[in-house]
Protein backbone atom coordinates (compact mmCIF):
# COMPACT_ATOMS: atom_id res chain seq x y z
CA UNK A 1 0.00 0.00 0.00
CA UNK A 2 2.63 2.74 0.70
CA UNK A 3 4.30 1.56 -2.26
CA UNK A 4 1.24 2.28 -4.03
CA UNK A 5 0.51 5.55 -2.36
CA UNK A 6 4.82 6.27 -3.04
CA UNK A 7 3.63 5.52 -7.14
CA UNK A 8 0.59 7.54 -7.43
CA UNK A 9 2.65 10.49 -5.36
CA UNK A 10 4.82 9.93 -8.03
CA UNK A 11 2.57 9.69 -10.71
CA UNK A 12 0.58 13.10 -10.18
CA UNK A 13 4.00 14.94 -10.15
CA UNK A 14 4.54 13.31 -13.39
CA UNK A 15 7.87 11.76 -12.07
CA UNK A 16 7.47 8.02 -12.39
CA UNK A 17 9.53 6.33 -15.26
CA UNK A 18 7.56 6.62 -18.62
CA UNK A 19 8.13 3.08 -20.21
CA UNK A 20 5.86 3.10 -23.08
CA UNK A 21 2.90 5.20 -21.29
CA UNK A 22 4.14 8.79 -22.41
CA UNK A 23 3.14 11.66 -25.39
CA UNK A 24 5.13 10.58 -28.74
CA UNK A 25 5.22 13.58 -30.95
CA UNK A 26 4.47 13.07 -34.74
CA UNK A 27 8.20 14.74 -34.96
CA UNK A 28 9.70 12.26 -32.64
CA UNK A 29 12.79 10.23 -34.21
CA UNK A 30 13.60 6.51 -32.48
CA UNK A 31 16.85 5.21 -32.13
CA UNK A 32 15.37 1.53 -31.85
CA UNK A 33 17.40 -1.85 -31.84
CA UNK A 34 17.39 -5.21 -29.60
CA UNK A 35 19.64 -5.20 -26.76
CA UNK A 36 22.74 -5.03 -27.38
CA UNK A 37 23.33 -4.04 -30.89
CA UNK A 38 25.09 -1.17 -30.29
CA UNK A 39 22.28 1.33 -28.96
CA UNK A 40 24.59 3.26 -26.46
CA UNK A 41 27.42 3.80 -28.95
CA UNK A 42 24.90 5.48 -31.62
CA UNK A 43 23.41 7.07 -28.69
CA UNK A 44 26.93 9.08 -28.15
CA UNK A 45 28.13 8.96 -32.15
CA UNK A 46 24.18 10.81 -32.17
CA UNK A 47 25.07 13.18 -28.88
CA UNK A 48 28.43 14.47 -29.58
CA UNK A 49 27.07 15.00 -33.12
CA UNK A 50 24.05 17.36 -32.45
CA UNK A 51 26.29 19.02 -29.14
CA UNK A 52 29.78 19.57 -30.42
CA UNK A 53 30.24 21.65 -27.45
CA UNK A 54 29.28 19.31 -24.80
CA UNK A 55 31.60 16.50 -23.16
CA UNK A 56 29.25 13.28 -24.00
CA UNK A 57 29.54 10.68 -21.08
CA UNK A 58 27.74 8.42 -19.13
CA UNK A 59 26.87 11.15 -16.90
CA UNK A 60 24.66 13.23 -19.14
CA UNK A 61 23.65 10.90 -21.94
CA UNK A 62 20.77 10.24 -20.54
CA UNK A 63 19.77 13.66 -20.58
CA UNK A 64 21.40 14.61 -23.83
CA UNK A 65 19.99 11.56 -25.93
CA UNK A 66 16.87 10.22 -23.14
CA UNK A 67 15.39 6.87 -22.78
CA UNK A 68 11.60 6.46 -22.15
CA UNK A 69 12.41 3.58 -19.72
CA UNK A 70 14.41 5.60 -17.55
CA UNK A 71 13.88 8.75 -17.85
CA UNK A 72 10.27 10.28 -16.15
CA UNK A 73 7.61 11.89 -18.43
CA UNK A 74 7.90 15.20 -17.05
CA UNK A 75 11.38 14.97 -18.26
CA UNK A 76 10.46 13.50 -21.61
CA UNK A 77 7.45 16.20 -21.86
CA UNK A 78 10.34 19.49 -21.30
CA UNK A 79 12.86 18.54 -24.21
CA UNK A 80 12.85 20.54 -26.77
CA UNK A 81 11.59 19.32 -30.28
CA UNK A 82 11.71 17.42 -32.29
CA UNK A 83 13.05 14.97 -29.90
CA UNK A 84 15.80 11.85 -30.59
CA UNK A 85 14.66 8.87 -27.78
CA UNK A 86 16.10 5.87 -27.40
CA UNK A 87 14.17 2.72 -26.98
CA UNK A 88 14.46 -1.04 -26.68
CA UNK A 89 10.69 -1.92 -27.70
CA UNK A 90 9.73 -4.35 -30.27
CA UNK A 91 7.33 -3.00 -33.27
CA UNK A 92 5.43 0.54 -31.99
CA UNK A 93 2.55 1.68 -34.13
CA UNK A 94 3.09 5.05 -32.45
CA UNK A 95 6.85 5.06 -33.47
CA UNK A 96 6.56 6.68 -36.82
CA UNK A 97 10.59 7.99 -37.67
CA UNK A 98 12.85 5.29 -36.58
CA UNK A 99 16.47 4.39 -37.12
CA UNK A 100 16.76 0.59 -36.71
CA UNK A 101 20.14 -0.24 -35.69
CA UNK A 102 20.64 -4.45 -35.91
CA UNK A 103 23.79 -6.67 -34.75
CA UNK A 104 24.54 -9.94 -36.45
CA UNK A 105 22.37 -12.03 -33.66
CA UNK A 106 25.38 -14.44 -32.82
CA UNK A 107 27.35 -11.45 -31.65
CA UNK A 108 24.24 -10.00 -29.71
CA UNK A 109 24.12 -13.69 -28.07
CA UNK A 110 27.48 -13.13 -26.57
CA UNK A 111 27.36 -9.50 -25.74
CA UNK A 112 24.48 -10.33 -23.82
CA UNK A 113 25.87 -13.22 -22.19
CA UNK A 114 28.82 -10.76 -20.54
CA UNK A 115 25.96 -8.08 -19.92
CA UNK A 116 23.65 -10.25 -17.60
CA UNK A 117 26.70 -11.45 -15.84
CA UNK A 118 27.61 -7.90 -14.94
CA UNK A 119 24.53 -6.70 -14.30
CA UNK A 120 24.01 -9.93 -11.94
CA UNK A 121 21.08 -10.89 -14.10
CA UNK A 122 22.19 -14.64 -14.23
CA UNK A 123 24.23 -16.67 -11.81
CA UNK A 124 28.09 -16.95 -12.58
CA UNK A 125 27.59 -20.97 -13.21
CA UNK A 126 25.47 -20.22 -16.39
CA UNK A 127 27.67 -21.73 -19.77
CA UNK A 128 27.41 -19.33 -22.99
CA UNK A 129 26.25 -22.39 -24.03
CA UNK A 130 23.38 -22.85 -21.65
CA UNK A 131 22.50 -19.22 -22.44
CA UNK A 132 22.49 -19.27 -26.55
CA UNK A 133 19.58 -21.49 -25.69
CA UNK A 134 17.69 -19.35 -23.67
CA UNK A 135 18.69 -16.58 -25.49
CA UNK A 136 17.08 -18.34 -29.25
CA UNK A 137 13.87 -18.91 -26.71
CA UNK A 138 13.86 -15.44 -26.46
CA UNK A 139 13.52 -16.04 -22.76
CA UNK A 140 16.28 -13.51 -21.90
CA UNK A 141 15.07 -10.51 -22.75
CA UNK A 142 11.96 -8.98 -22.12
CA UNK A 143 11.53 -7.60 -25.57
CA UNK A 144 10.80 -10.50 -27.35
CA UNK A 145 13.86 -13.24 -29.30
CA UNK A 146 15.94 -11.26 -31.63
CA UNK A 147 13.58 -12.74 -34.85
CA UNK A 148 10.73 -11.50 -33.10
CA UNK A 149 12.34 -7.93 -32.69
CA UNK A 150 14.02 -7.62 -35.77
CA UNK A 151 10.85 -9.18 -38.22
CA UNK A 152 8.49 -6.61 -36.60
CA UNK A 153 10.45 -4.14 -37.30
CA UNK A 154 11.73 -4.84 -40.85
CA UNK A 155 8.54 -6.89 -42.16
CA UNK A 156 6.36 -3.45 -41.20
CA UNK A 157 8.64 -0.90 -41.63
CA UNK A 158 11.57 -1.34 -44.39
CA UNK A 159 11.30 0.48 -47.79
CA UNK A 160 9.57 3.05 -46.44
CA UNK A 161 10.66 6.64 -46.35
CA UNK A 162 10.68 6.80 -42.61
CA UNK A 163 12.35 3.97 -41.60
CA UNK A 164 16.48 3.56 -41.84
CA UNK A 165 17.91 0.43 -41.13
CA UNK A 166 21.58 0.75 -39.97
CA UNK A 167 23.57 -2.83 -39.29
CA UNK A 168 25.99 -2.64 -36.65
CA UNK A 169 28.62 -4.10 -38.78
CA UNK A 170 28.51 -1.38 -41.28
CA UNK A 171 28.18 1.18 -38.46
CA UNK A 172 31.99 -0.13 -37.18
CA UNK A 173 33.40 -0.69 -41.06
CA UNK A 174 32.52 3.16 -42.17
CA UNK A 175 31.88 4.73 -39.28
CA UNK A 176 31.76 7.85 -40.48
CA UNK A 177 29.68 7.59 -43.82
CA UNK A 178 27.11 5.52 -41.99
CA UNK A 179 26.67 8.16 -39.42
CA UNK A 180 26.63 10.60 -42.10
CA UNK A 181 23.90 8.44 -43.63
CA UNK A 182 22.09 8.98 -40.29
CA UNK A 183 22.54 12.22 -39.82
CA UNK A 184 20.92 13.32 -43.22
CA UNK A 185 17.85 10.87 -42.20
CA UNK A 186 17.38 12.98 -39.50
CA UNK A 187 17.93 16.10 -41.60
CA UNK A 188 21.13 17.53 -40.23
CA UNK A 189 23.69 18.72 -42.88
CA UNK A 190 26.78 17.84 -40.70
CA UNK A 191 30.14 18.37 -42.68
CA UNK A 192 32.80 15.98 -42.97
CA UNK A 193 34.71 17.07 -40.59
CA UNK A 194 32.21 17.54 -37.97
CA UNK A 195 31.23 13.74 -38.48
CA UNK A 196 34.93 12.85 -37.74
CA UNK A 197 34.66 14.53 -34.81
CA UNK A 198 31.24 12.96 -33.71
CA UNK A 199 33.60 9.03 -34.63
CA UNK A 200 36.61 10.58 -32.72
CA UNK A 201 34.41 11.46 -29.47
CA UNK A 202 32.93 8.25 -29.55
CA UNK A 203 35.48 5.79 -30.32
CA UNK A 204 35.51 2.37 -27.88
CA UNK A 205 38.60 3.82 -26.14
CA UNK A 206 37.46 6.90 -25.14
CA UNK A 207 33.94 5.23 -23.87
CA UNK A 208 36.31 3.01 -21.89
CA UNK A 209 37.31 5.68 -20.18
CA UNK A 210 34.06 7.18 -19.56
CA UNK A 211 33.56 4.45 -18.18
CA UNK A 212 36.20 4.07 -15.84
CA UNK A 213 35.41 7.62 -14.30
CA UNK A 214 31.55 7.65 -14.28
CA UNK A 215 30.19 4.15 -14.28
CA UNK A 216 28.27 5.17 -10.89
CA UNK A 217 26.38 7.93 -12.54
CA UNK A 218 24.95 6.12 -15.31
CA UNK A 219 21.79 3.73 -14.88
CA UNK A 220 23.24 1.00 -17.66
CA UNK A 221 26.40 0.38 -15.06
CA UNK A 222 25.43 1.44 -11.49
CA UNK A 223 25.84 -1.42 -8.92
CA UNK A 224 27.03 -3.61 -11.29
CA UNK A 225 30.31 -6.00 -11.29
CA UNK A 226 33.25 -4.05 -12.47
CA UNK A 227 35.35 -6.60 -13.16
CA UNK A 228 33.03 -6.68 -16.23
CA UNK A 229 33.07 -3.31 -18.96
CA UNK A 230 30.14 -2.41 -20.30
CA UNK A 231 32.01 -1.04 -23.03
CA UNK A 232 33.56 -4.49 -24.22
CA UNK A 233 34.99 -5.63 -27.44
CA UNK A 234 33.16 -3.32 -29.98
CA UNK A 235 33.80 -5.00 -32.65
CA UNK A 236 32.06 -7.90 -34.99
CA UNK A 237 32.40 -11.02 -35.60
CA UNK A 238 33.96 -11.96 -32.20
CA UNK A 239 31.22 -15.05 -31.71
CA UNK A 240 33.50 -16.88 -33.75
CA UNK A 241 36.27 -17.49 -31.23
CA UNK A 242 33.64 -17.26 -28.39
CA UNK A 243 30.47 -19.86 -29.16
CA UNK A 244 30.58 -23.28 -29.75
CA UNK A 245 29.70 -24.94 -32.75
CA UNK A 246 26.50 -26.06 -31.38
CA UNK A 247 25.48 -22.72 -30.72
CA UNK A 248 26.32 -21.30 -33.78
CA UNK A 249 23.89 -24.17 -35.51
CA UNK A 250 21.48 -23.60 -33.06
CA UNK A 251 21.09 -19.89 -33.68
CA UNK A 252 21.04 -20.40 -37.72
CA UNK A 253 19.05 -22.92 -38.02
CA UNK A 254 16.46 -20.93 -35.80
CA UNK A 255 17.15 -18.03 -37.40
CA UNK A 256 18.80 -18.35 -41.15
CA UNK A 257 16.06 -16.66 -43.23
CA UNK A 258 16.84 -13.42 -41.69
CA UNK A 259 20.42 -13.75 -40.79
CA UNK A 260 20.39 -14.23 -45.00
CA UNK A 261 18.20 -11.18 -45.49
CA UNK A 262 20.44 -8.61 -43.52
CA UNK A 263 23.21 -10.34 -44.96
CA UNK A 264 24.80 -11.96 -42.26
CA UNK A 265 27.33 -15.31 -43.78
CA UNK A 266 25.82 -18.36 -42.56
CA UNK A 267 28.54 -21.11 -41.00
CA UNK A 268 26.32 -23.54 -42.27
CA UNK A 269 26.46 -23.06 -46.02
CA UNK A 270 23.61 -25.70 -46.61
CA UNK A 271 20.42 -23.22 -45.27
CA UNK A 272 22.21 -20.48 -47.39
CA UNK A 273 21.14 -21.54 -50.57
CA UNK A 274 17.49 -22.77 -49.47
CA UNK A 275 16.52 -20.00 -47.09
CA UNK A 276 15.95 -16.48 -49.25
CA UNK A 277 14.18 -17.39 -52.28
CA UNK A 278 10.16 -17.52 -51.69
CA UNK A 279 11.35 -16.27 -48.27
CA UNK A 280 11.59 -12.36 -48.93
CA UNK A 281 9.38 -10.96 -51.57
CA UNK A 282 11.68 -8.13 -52.50
CA UNK A 283 13.91 -5.74 -51.34
CA UNK A 284 16.98 -7.35 -50.30
CA UNK A 285 18.14 -5.41 -47.39
CA UNK A 286 21.73 -4.87 -48.03
CA UNK B 1 -0.86 28.30 -13.43
CA UNK B 2 -4.16 27.18 -13.69
CA UNK B 3 -3.37 24.50 -16.59
CA UNK B 4 -0.98 22.76 -14.61
CA UNK B 5 -2.69 22.55 -11.34
CA UNK B 6 -5.76 21.43 -13.66
CA UNK B 7 -3.19 18.60 -15.02
CA UNK B 8 -2.11 17.97 -11.46
CA UNK B 9 -5.77 17.27 -10.04
CA UNK B 10 -6.59 15.39 -13.55
CA UNK B 11 -3.16 13.26 -12.13
CA UNK B 12 -4.68 12.87 -8.49
CA UNK B 13 -7.97 11.63 -9.54
CA UNK B 14 -6.27 8.91 -11.74
CA UNK B 15 -3.80 8.29 -9.00
CA UNK B 16 -6.79 7.42 -6.61
CA UNK B 17 -8.77 5.66 -9.14
CA UNK B 18 -5.75 3.30 -9.63
CA UNK B 19 -5.48 2.99 -5.58
CA UNK B 20 -8.61 1.75 -5.69
CA UNK B 21 -8.29 -0.48 -8.74
CA UNK B 22 -10.92 1.17 -10.60
CA UNK B 23 -9.22 2.30 -13.46
CA UNK B 24 -8.86 0.19 -16.81
CA UNK B 25 -5.34 -1.45 -16.98
CA UNK B 26 -4.45 -0.78 -20.78
CA UNK B 27 -0.84 -2.19 -21.63
CA UNK B 28 -0.31 -1.94 -17.65
CA UNK B 29 -2.12 -5.09 -17.21
CA UNK B 30 -0.07 -7.60 -15.50
CA UNK B 31 0.39 -10.41 -17.36
CA UNK B 32 0.72 -14.03 -16.64
CA UNK B 33 2.42 -17.15 -17.85
CA UNK B 34 -0.90 -19.08 -18.39
CA UNK B 35 -2.84 -16.00 -19.83
CA UNK B 36 -4.32 -16.80 -23.32
CA UNK B 37 -5.15 -13.82 -25.64
CA UNK B 38 -7.33 -13.49 -28.58
CA UNK B 39 -5.65 -11.07 -30.60
CA UNK B 40 -7.16 -9.38 -33.95
CA UNK B 41 -7.57 -6.30 -36.10
CA UNK B 42 -10.31 -4.57 -34.99
CA UNK B 43 -13.72 -5.65 -37.03
CA UNK B 44 -12.20 -9.09 -37.79
CA UNK B 45 -15.03 -10.88 -35.79
CA UNK B 46 -12.89 -10.59 -32.16
CA UNK B 47 -16.58 -10.21 -30.38
CA UNK B 48 -18.31 -12.66 -32.10
CA UNK B 49 -15.00 -14.80 -31.31
CA UNK B 50 -15.17 -13.86 -27.82
CA UNK B 51 -19.07 -15.19 -27.51
CA UNK B 52 -17.79 -18.79 -28.85
CA UNK B 53 -15.04 -18.81 -26.27
CA UNK B 54 -17.39 -17.46 -23.30
CA UNK B 55 -20.12 -19.44 -24.28
CA UNK B 56 -17.54 -22.42 -24.55
CA UNK B 57 -15.51 -21.83 -21.69
CA UNK B 58 -18.61 -21.05 -19.38
CA UNK B 59 -21.45 -23.14 -20.00
CA UNK B 60 -23.14 -22.29 -17.09
CA UNK B 61 -23.96 -19.03 -17.88
CA UNK B 62 -24.64 -17.88 -21.71
CA UNK B 63 -22.65 -14.66 -22.79
CA UNK B 64 -23.92 -11.13 -23.51
CA UNK B 65 -23.17 -7.86 -24.33
CA UNK B 66 -23.94 -7.24 -20.38
CA UNK B 67 -21.15 -9.41 -19.15
CA UNK B 68 -18.71 -10.37 -22.08
CA UNK B 69 -16.21 -7.65 -20.52
CA UNK B 70 -15.94 -9.78 -17.52
CA UNK B 71 -15.99 -13.42 -19.17
CA UNK B 72 -13.32 -12.27 -21.93
CA UNK B 73 -11.96 -9.35 -20.29
CA UNK B 74 -10.28 -6.56 -22.63
CA UNK B 75 -7.93 -4.45 -20.73
CA UNK B 76 -8.96 -1.32 -22.42
CA UNK B 77 -12.78 -1.54 -20.68
CA UNK B 78 -12.53 -4.32 -17.79
CA UNK B 79 -11.26 -2.50 -14.28
CA UNK B 80 -8.23 -3.93 -13.09
CA UNK B 81 -10.78 -4.56 -9.50
CA UNK B 82 -13.11 -6.33 -12.02
CA UNK B 83 -9.27 -8.52 -13.47
CA UNK B 84 -8.19 -9.48 -10.22
CA UNK B 85 -11.60 -11.41 -9.52
CA UNK B 86 -11.05 -13.68 -12.84
CA UNK B 87 -10.47 -17.09 -12.63
CA UNK B 88 -7.84 -18.48 -14.23
CA UNK B 89 -6.40 -19.08 -16.94
CA UNK B 90 -7.88 -15.97 -18.24
CA UNK B 91 -8.74 -15.53 -22.12
CA UNK B 92 -7.86 -11.62 -22.73
CA UNK B 93 -9.30 -9.52 -25.57
CA UNK B 94 -6.63 -7.40 -27.71
CA UNK B 95 -6.30 -5.61 -30.53
CA UNK B 96 -2.81 -4.72 -30.24
CA UNK B 97 0.04 -5.40 -32.52
CA UNK B 98 2.75 -8.11 -31.45
CA UNK B 99 3.81 -7.71 -28.15
CA UNK B 100 6.35 -10.11 -27.19
CA UNK B 101 4.70 -10.33 -23.39
CA UNK B 102 1.69 -12.16 -24.86
CA UNK B 103 2.14 -16.02 -23.54
CA UNK B 104 -0.43 -18.10 -26.15
CA UNK B 105 -2.36 -15.89 -29.05
CA UNK B 106 -4.97 -16.95 -30.66
CA UNK B 107 -5.27 -14.45 -33.72
CA UNK B 108 -8.17 -13.95 -35.71
CA UNK B 109 -7.57 -13.03 -39.23
CA UNK B 110 -10.34 -11.09 -41.72
CA UNK B 111 -10.53 -10.15 -45.63
CA UNK B 112 -8.90 -6.64 -45.96
CA UNK B 113 -11.98 -5.98 -48.34
CA UNK B 114 -14.22 -6.81 -45.75
CA UNK B 115 -12.61 -5.53 -42.86
CA UNK B 116 -12.87 -2.16 -44.11
CA UNK B 117 -16.83 -1.89 -44.93
CA UNK B 118 -17.12 -3.09 -41.65
CA UNK B 119 -15.08 -0.64 -39.70
CA UNK B 120 -16.60 2.38 -42.61
CA UNK B 121 -20.03 1.22 -41.00
CA UNK B 122 -18.88 1.03 -37.24
CA UNK B 123 -17.45 4.54 -37.63
CA UNK B 124 -20.80 5.58 -38.99
CA UNK B 125 -22.69 4.21 -36.15
CA UNK B 126 -20.64 5.55 -32.97
CA UNK B 127 -20.90 9.10 -35.11
CA UNK B 128 -17.34 8.87 -35.85
CA UNK B 129 -17.76 9.67 -39.59
CA UNK B 130 -21.01 11.35 -40.94
CA UNK B 131 -23.24 9.25 -43.13
CA UNK B 132 -22.75 10.80 -46.65
CA UNK B 133 -18.63 10.42 -45.61
CA UNK B 134 -17.56 9.24 -49.13
CA UNK B 135 -15.71 5.40 -49.09
CA UNK B 136 -13.00 6.36 -50.98
CA UNK B 137 -11.64 8.95 -48.65
CA UNK B 138 -12.34 6.10 -45.17
CA UNK B 139 -10.15 3.63 -47.19
CA UNK B 140 -7.67 6.44 -48.24
CA UNK B 141 -7.35 6.59 -44.17
CA UNK B 142 -7.90 2.81 -43.67
CA UNK B 143 -4.60 1.87 -46.22
CA UNK B 144 -2.60 4.66 -44.28
CA UNK B 145 -3.41 2.93 -40.87
CA UNK B 146 -5.17 5.84 -39.77
CA UNK B 147 -8.70 4.39 -38.48
CA UNK B 148 -7.40 2.87 -35.55
CA UNK B 149 -4.90 2.65 -33.16
CA UNK B 150 -3.70 -0.34 -33.61
CA UNK B 151 -1.59 0.22 -37.13
CA UNK B 152 -3.10 -0.76 -40.71
CA UNK B 153 -4.30 -3.74 -41.30
CA UNK B 154 -1.33 -5.16 -43.00
CA UNK B 155 1.11 -4.28 -40.00
CA UNK B 156 -1.26 -5.63 -37.52
CA UNK B 157 -1.48 -9.32 -39.27
CA UNK B 158 2.38 -8.87 -40.43
CA UNK B 159 3.99 -8.16 -36.96
CA UNK B 160 1.81 -11.05 -35.55
CA UNK B 161 2.66 -13.89 -38.66
CA UNK B 162 6.71 -12.68 -38.77
CA UNK B 163 7.47 -13.28 -35.13
CA UNK B 164 4.68 -16.04 -33.97
CA UNK B 165 2.91 -18.17 -36.95
CA UNK B 166 3.98 -21.73 -36.77
CA UNK B 167 5.23 -21.44 -33.18
CA UNK B 168 2.62 -23.69 -30.93
CA UNK B 169 1.94 -20.92 -28.62
CA UNK B 170 0.09 -19.04 -31.71
CA UNK B 171 -3.04 -20.22 -33.52
CA UNK B 172 -4.18 -18.67 -36.51
CA UNK B 173 -8.01 -17.96 -36.96
CA UNK B 174 -9.89 -16.91 -40.45
CA UNK B 175 -12.93 -15.09 -39.89
CA UNK B 176 -14.34 -16.84 -43.39
CA UNK B 177 -13.34 -20.77 -41.91
CA UNK B 178 -15.30 -19.53 -38.95
CA UNK B 179 -18.43 -18.40 -40.81
CA UNK B 180 -18.24 -21.67 -43.01
CA UNK B 181 -18.04 -23.98 -40.04
CA UNK B 182 -17.69 -22.62 -36.92
CA UNK B 183 -17.66 -26.62 -34.91
CA UNK B 184 -14.92 -27.20 -36.88
CA UNK B 185 -12.85 -24.02 -36.02
CA UNK B 186 -14.23 -23.66 -32.50
CA UNK B 187 -12.93 -27.24 -31.70
CA UNK B 188 -9.66 -26.19 -33.23
CA UNK B 189 -9.36 -23.46 -30.57
CA UNK B 190 -10.74 -25.95 -28.03
CA UNK B 191 -7.71 -28.48 -28.16
CA UNK B 192 -5.49 -25.32 -28.03
CA UNK B 193 -6.73 -24.12 -24.98
CA UNK B 194 -6.63 -28.01 -23.97
CA UNK B 195 -9.97 -28.69 -23.46
CA UNK B 196 -11.51 -31.71 -24.43
CA UNK B 197 -13.34 -30.87 -27.75
CA UNK B 198 -17.02 -31.87 -26.63
CA UNK B 199 -19.41 -31.73 -29.39
CA UNK B 200 -21.91 -31.15 -27.50
CA UNK B 201 -20.69 -28.21 -25.73
CA UNK B 202 -19.36 -27.19 -29.15
CA UNK B 203 -22.54 -26.77 -30.05
CA UNK B 204 -24.41 -24.88 -28.00
CA UNK B 205 -21.65 -22.81 -27.64
CA UNK B 206 -21.85 -22.17 -31.13
CA UNK B 207 -26.04 -21.80 -31.47
CA UNK B 208 -25.64 -19.29 -28.24
CA UNK B 209 -23.24 -17.21 -30.38
CA UNK B 210 -25.50 -17.13 -33.48
CA UNK B 211 -25.62 -13.77 -35.47
CA UNK B 212 -29.78 -14.04 -34.64
CA UNK B 213 -28.97 -14.56 -30.83
CA UNK B 214 -26.65 -11.82 -30.80
CA UNK B 215 -28.87 -9.94 -32.97
CA UNK B 216 -31.48 -9.86 -30.10
CA UNK B 217 -28.99 -9.42 -27.02
CA UNK B 218 -27.50 -6.57 -28.92
CA UNK B 219 -31.37 -4.71 -29.05
CA UNK B 220 -31.70 -5.36 -25.03
CA UNK B 221 -28.15 -4.50 -24.09
CA UNK B 222 -26.80 -2.05 -26.50
CA UNK B 223 -26.45 0.91 -23.40
CA UNK B 224 -24.85 -1.78 -21.39
CA UNK B 225 -21.95 -2.43 -23.57
CA UNK B 226 -18.81 0.00 -24.36
CA UNK B 227 -19.27 -1.33 -27.97
CA UNK B 228 -22.29 -0.16 -28.84
CA UNK B 229 -23.08 2.98 -25.89
CA UNK B 230 -24.38 6.12 -26.92
CA UNK B 231 -24.17 5.15 -30.82
CA UNK B 232 -26.94 5.60 -33.13
CA UNK B 233 -29.10 3.16 -32.78
CA UNK B 234 -30.67 2.83 -36.35
CA UNK B 235 -27.29 1.24 -37.55
CA UNK B 236 -26.35 -2.17 -35.62
CA UNK B 237 -23.53 -3.46 -34.28
CA UNK B 238 -23.94 -7.06 -35.69
CA UNK B 239 -24.27 -6.48 -39.27
CA UNK B 240 -24.13 -8.76 -41.82
CA UNK B 241 -21.85 -11.49 -40.33
CA UNK B 242 -20.95 -12.77 -43.20
CA UNK B 243 -17.60 -12.99 -45.66
CA UNK B 244 -17.23 -11.75 -49.65
CA UNK B 245 -19.73 -8.70 -49.01
CA UNK B 246 -16.42 -6.68 -50.09
CA UNK B 247 -17.48 -8.03 -54.31
CA UNK B 248 -20.99 -6.18 -54.41
CA UNK B 249 -20.17 -3.15 -52.27
CA UNK B 250 -16.79 -1.89 -52.80
CA UNK B 251 -16.24 -0.45 -55.82
CA UNK B 252 -13.68 -1.78 -58.05
CA UNK B 253 -11.00 0.88 -57.92
CA UNK B 254 -11.02 0.63 -53.68
CA UNK B 255 -10.77 -3.52 -54.15
CA UNK B 256 -7.53 -2.29 -56.60
CA UNK B 257 -6.35 -0.20 -53.84
CA UNK B 258 -6.65 -2.50 -51.01
CA UNK B 259 -4.72 -5.38 -53.09
CA UNK B 260 -2.09 -3.30 -54.69
CA UNK B 261 -0.95 -2.63 -51.12
CA UNK B 262 -1.63 -5.64 -49.20
CA UNK B 263 -1.85 -8.49 -52.19
CA UNK B 264 1.60 -10.13 -51.51
CA UNK B 265 0.09 -11.07 -47.92
CA UNK B 266 -3.73 -11.86 -48.63
CA UNK B 267 -2.11 -13.97 -51.60
CA UNK B 268 -0.05 -15.65 -48.96
CA UNK B 269 -3.11 -15.63 -46.61
CA UNK B 270 -4.86 -17.50 -49.35
CA UNK B 271 -7.15 -14.56 -50.06
CA UNK B 272 -7.99 -14.61 -53.88
CA UNK B 273 -7.32 -11.72 -55.63
CA UNK B 274 -9.59 -9.87 -57.86
CA UNK B 275 -7.16 -7.55 -59.75
CA UNK B 276 -4.07 -8.83 -61.78
CA UNK B 277 -2.76 -5.15 -60.96
CA UNK B 278 -1.98 -6.50 -56.84
CA UNK B 279 1.57 -7.73 -57.68
CA UNK B 280 2.80 -5.42 -59.79
CA UNK B 281 3.13 -2.26 -57.87
CA UNK B 282 6.03 -2.28 -55.37
CA UNK B 283 5.08 -3.69 -51.79
CA UNK B 284 5.40 -1.27 -49.03
CA UNK B 285 6.42 -4.38 -46.82
CA UNK B 286 8.71 -7.07 -47.03
CA UNK B 287 6.75 -9.97 -46.87
CA UNK B 288 7.82 -13.29 -45.00
CA UNK B 289 6.93 -17.28 -45.55
CA UNK B 290 5.05 -19.27 -42.93
CA UNK B 291 7.03 -22.04 -42.59
CA UNK B 292 9.51 -20.28 -40.56
CA UNK B 293 11.52 -22.85 -38.67
CA UNK B 294 11.50 -22.97 -34.73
Amino acid sequence: MIGQLKYIVKYALGRDRAGRHFTIFPDDTFLVSYPKSGNTWCRFLLANLLHPNETVGFANINELLPAPGISSKRFLKKLPRPRILKSHEPFDVRFRKVIYLVRDPRDVAVSEYHFDLKKHYIDPSVTLEQYVKRFVAGETASYGSWWEHVASWVATRQGSSSFLLVRYEDLLANSIEETGRIAKFLGIQARPESLQAAVDRSSANRMRKLEQQQSEQWSGTKNTRKEIPFVRAAKSGGWKESLSPQSVEEIESAWYPLLNLLGYELQNRALDSTATPGWVRRQPVS
Amino acid sequence: MPGRSDGMIAHLVAGTKRLLGLHRPGRSLVILPDDVFLVSFPKSGNTWTRFLLANLVHPEQAATFANIHRLIPDPSVTTKREFDRIGRPRIIKSHECFDPRYPRVIYILRDPRDVVLSQYHYHRKLKRLADDSPLEKFVARFLAGETCPHGSWGENVTTWLTSRHNDPRFLLLRYEDMVADPRRELTRVAVFLNMTPDAQRISQAVERSAADQMRKLEKAQSDQSSLTKDSRKDLSFVRAAKSGGWSSELPDSLVEQLEAKWGHIMTFLGYELATSKALSIEPEMVSFMPDKPR
